[in-house]
């Protein structure tokens, strides 16, 4: 998976943990979620700077 | 509905929310402007914005069409998303619920786009897509409504469901008798954008404030999206009830 990939999936992996520590009582879960969604957008923003200088979130160039 | 008051939590996730947005804004002064002014019947998010998330969702989308997932599959993974913010929303765990809908939202997005490139775009592909959508739309708005289930606010999701629908619907009639309709403040994205980051912002505002501003953010939302839609079906009727009369009988 690229760059793009890991951003927005463990963006949304650190929404489902924010939400669950918030308002359930799945704490251990959460808790799993947030560092998967860290370790998932840190690794994308991480592989941002060899693929993409423009920076997160700046649509790629399309091929077609 | 919530087990506790975190405030500690919801500024995290504030500044999570905030950072992803600064760099969205970045990302979105390099897209360029469209060059024509919205004019009356546009959607509340313009060309640019529009332009902006279907480039970023382009390397998602890229990932999908490599991996031959059938657009059908995203279609359907919509509807199962659109049940898990409905039972989020019925649990009261709006945090999630918005963002599920917003995910649900993308989901919609992301299948046309792989159908068209993978040439799989079709008649039945885009009967399932109307049928589904209206399915997804309705299981949220469920949700949405037992979270009201105690509050005068039920009637305002009941009409911003029946609203949301006959936006849809009345595209389809007009579309059907020949009149292209497409103009409307409040399409589908909207109404994703609206309940979504309405439904998680509204929880962040309560859990920053431990409870002393109740769900209002999430109320406007629901009452801005009953208006909107409704809005936008009237407008579309119009549109479309002056097309056929100056087509004659």
């Amino acid at each position: 998976m690229t760059a793009g990939v890991w951003r927005p999936f463990g963006f949304f992996l650190l929404m489902l943990g924010f939400g669950l520590r918030l308002d359930s009582e799945w704490q251990g879960v959460a808790g799993a979620l947030l560092v998967g969604g860290a370790v998932a957008a840190g690794a994308g923003l991480w592989a941002l700077r060899r693929e993409a200088p423009g920076g997160a979130f700046v649509p790629p160039v399309r091929r077609r | 509905m919530s087990p506790a008051c975190r405030p500690g939590t919801a500024a995290a996730a504030s500044l999570v929310v905030a950072a992803t947005v600064w760099l969205a804004l970045r990302g979105l002064a390099r897209v360029p402007a469209a060059g024509a002014a919205p004019d009356r019947g546009a959607p509340l998010v313009g060309p640019r914005v529009r332009a902006w998330y279907r480039g970023v969702l382009a390397p998602l989308e890229d990932a999908l069409v490599g991996a031959r997932v059938p657009p059908d599959a995203l279609t359907w993974a919509q509807l199962a998303v659109s049940v898990l913010a409905g039972a989020a929303f019925w649990a009261g765990w709006l945090f999630v619920g918005g963002w599920l809908t917003i995910v649900a939202g993308t989901l919609d997005i992301l299948d046309g786009g792989v159908a068209r490139r993978t040439g799989a775009a079709s008649m039945r592909g885009a009967l399932v897509d109307s049928l589904v959508d209206r399915y997804a739309e309705f299981v949220t708005f469920v949700g949405v409504g037992a979270f009201f289930r105690d509050s005068w606010l039920l009637l305002a999701v009941a009409v911003a469901c029946f609203a949301s629908f006959m936006v849809s619907y009345t595209r389809a009639r007009a579309e059907g008798l020949g009149v292209d309709l497409q103009l409307g403040s409040a399409q589908r994205p909207e109404r994703y954008l609206i309940l979504g980051c309405g439904a998680w912002l509204s929880d962040l505002a309560v859990h920053l404030t431990c409870g002393m501003v109740g769900h209002v953010v999430f109320a406007a939302a629901v009452l801005s999206l009953a208006a909107l839609a409704a809005w936008t079906a009237l407008e579309r009727a119009r549109h479309a009830a002056r097309v056929l009369g100056r087509s004659g009988p």
